[in-house]
């Protein structure tokens, strides 16, 4: 075995340092990061049973209201209610938006998170496509499963959260936006082929439209009226 | 290059000490980075089943109450109709009044006038400012005489917009039924200070008037060709 060479004395003893110091280092990040996988694990778990709660509330809710859908029309068809009024009325309900509807239309999905776009998506945008698939004469509409009523607002809560009917509706994985049309399928297509998607795809978006038999839900706000008041026709 | 053992020893200890090292760094960001996603899906759908579960139990509180009545022997007809009335206020086909907002757009009187021009009144003010009154909780919103509803498309057609499928020409009268106050802010919070910038600019005409009174006239009803209700429970 050789002897130590005086000049490599120096260096070796820093590097032992730094890696030590390295070393520490870590161990403190470690123990930092097992802290925060703790309570972000916390939290998941909180938001988790809260989410389970209510979902557990949803389908008792559902289960409720297919069983008093149920009774209601056995009732209905008891007293004999003119069956030309309840179509009527589930008619008005599609274009009030609170009767879920499903038929042959289009799916456009937008992706504006790729390195290549400049601008994501704004809330002009989305109101511009939407007025555009209404201009093709669409019968519903969503955008990621919020149905599109005459009430429904597009705005930014903070400086990149969208609020559609109140629900925030951006998504962190998949697509970034998901547009439901149902209506003449060619129309659709052709329409919003022609007058949207260059101006999209020249952003840099992503942009894919299929033709697709949907189902489109239900509008799940409500309507108030405090200060209209219906004018009494003489 | 030749290595006595004890060199080789060293050299592999220290080798295996980075890849721990590098194995831990990785571990720690990767923890980082996937817990962000998790909550961001979860805090959405938490409010859209939240919401639903709302609507549910109105709903069902609704049907429950039809019910009741059903069993107090009520007249089927007056109930149906008492319903029919209200999916009709809902989706704006009853004319309304209340107090509300005026707002009065004209396109610049000077003589230079070109499709892009911006002296013009676009079809994305108008919608920009339903976006906005929605938003501030309008009930009622008309636009020249035709009722926003859920189908309203605002559309550029060259020298004119269509609205409703018809022909609209400068100038603009919108009118909004709801709270003033509301309607007012969110107003000026989105669009109203961007239009006094064109106005100074290009001599666009804007005007805003709250009045005791405003009328919305009643929307149409639409056909359906294409979407049908979803059967309830499927």
């Amino acid at each position: 075995m050789h002897r130590w060479k005086r000049s490599l004395a120096l260096p070796v003893t820093l590097v032992a340092i730094a890696l030590g110091f390295l070393i520490s280092l870590q161990a403190q990040t470690q123990k930092n990061v097992s802290a925060a996988e703790k309570i972000s694990a916390q939290r998941m778990t909180q938001m988790k049973s809260v989410l389970s709660n209510s979902q557990a509330q949803n389908t008792k809710l559902h289960e409720e209201q297919r069983v008093l859908s149920g009774k209601l029309d056995e009732a209905r068809k008891r007293v004999g209610t003119d069956p030309q009024l309840l179509d009527q009325l589930k008619q008005l309900q599609m274009l009030e938006g609170t009767q879920a509807v499903e038929g042959s239309g289009i799916q456009i999905g937008i992706d504006d998170r790729n390195k290549k776009v400049l601008f994501p998506l704004s809330t002009d945008d989305i109101a511009r496509l939407i007025n555009t698939l209404k201009f093709a004469g669409a019968e519903a509409i969503s955008i990621n499963g919020q149905r599109i009523v005459s009430s429904t607002a597009v705005v930014l809560s903070g400086s990149s959260v969208i609020l559609v009917n109140q629900v925030p509706i951006n998504r962190a994985e998949g697509v970034s936006y998901e547009l439901d049309a149902i209506g003449n399928q060619d129309t659709l297509l052709d329409y919003f082929s022609k007058l949207e998607a260059p101006i999209l795809k020249q952003n840099g978006l992503t942009v894919s439209i299929t033709k697709k038999v949907l189902r489109i839900p239900a509008y799940k706000g409500t309507y108030t009226f405090k200060q209209a008041k219906p004018v009494v026709t003489p | 290059m030749k290595l006595d053992t004890r060199e080789r020893s060293l050299l592999g200890l220290a080798s295996i000490l980075v890849g721990f090292l590098f194995i831990v760094l990785l571990r720690a960001q990767g923890v980082a980075g996937s817990q962000g996603a998790r909550q961001d899906t979860a805090v959405p759908s938490l409010i859209q089943t939240e919401q639903e579960n709302q609507q549910l139990s109105t709903d069902n509180e609704k049907t429950q109450l039809e019910l009741s009545k059903y069993a107090q022997g009520q007249s089927a007809s007056t109930l149906a109709n008492q319903q029919l009335q209200e999916a009709q206020m809902n989706a704006g086909l009853i004319e309304v009044t209340g107090p509300g907002l005026q707002i009065t757009l004209d396109d610049s009187k000077s003589v230079d006038k070109g499709v892009d021009a911006n002296n013009l009144i676009h079809e994305q003010y108008i919608r920009a400012i339903f976006n906005a009154l929605w938003n501030g909780g309008a009930e009622a919103i008309a636009v020249n005489g035709q009722r926003v509803t859920t189908n309203t498309e605002v559309f550029c057609a060259g020298s004119y917009i269509q609205i409703n499928g018809t022909r609209q020409m400068p100038p603009y009268v919108i009118e909004a039924i709801g709270e003033t106050s509301n309607l007012s802010s969110a107003l000026n919070f989105y669009v109203w200070y961007q239009l006094a910038d064109l106005q100074k600019q290009y001599g666009i005409t804007r005007k805003l008037e709250v009045l005791d009174k405003v009328t919305a006239p009643a929307g149409k009803l639409r056909d359906y060709h294409y979407a049908v209700p979803v059967k309830e429970g499927t």
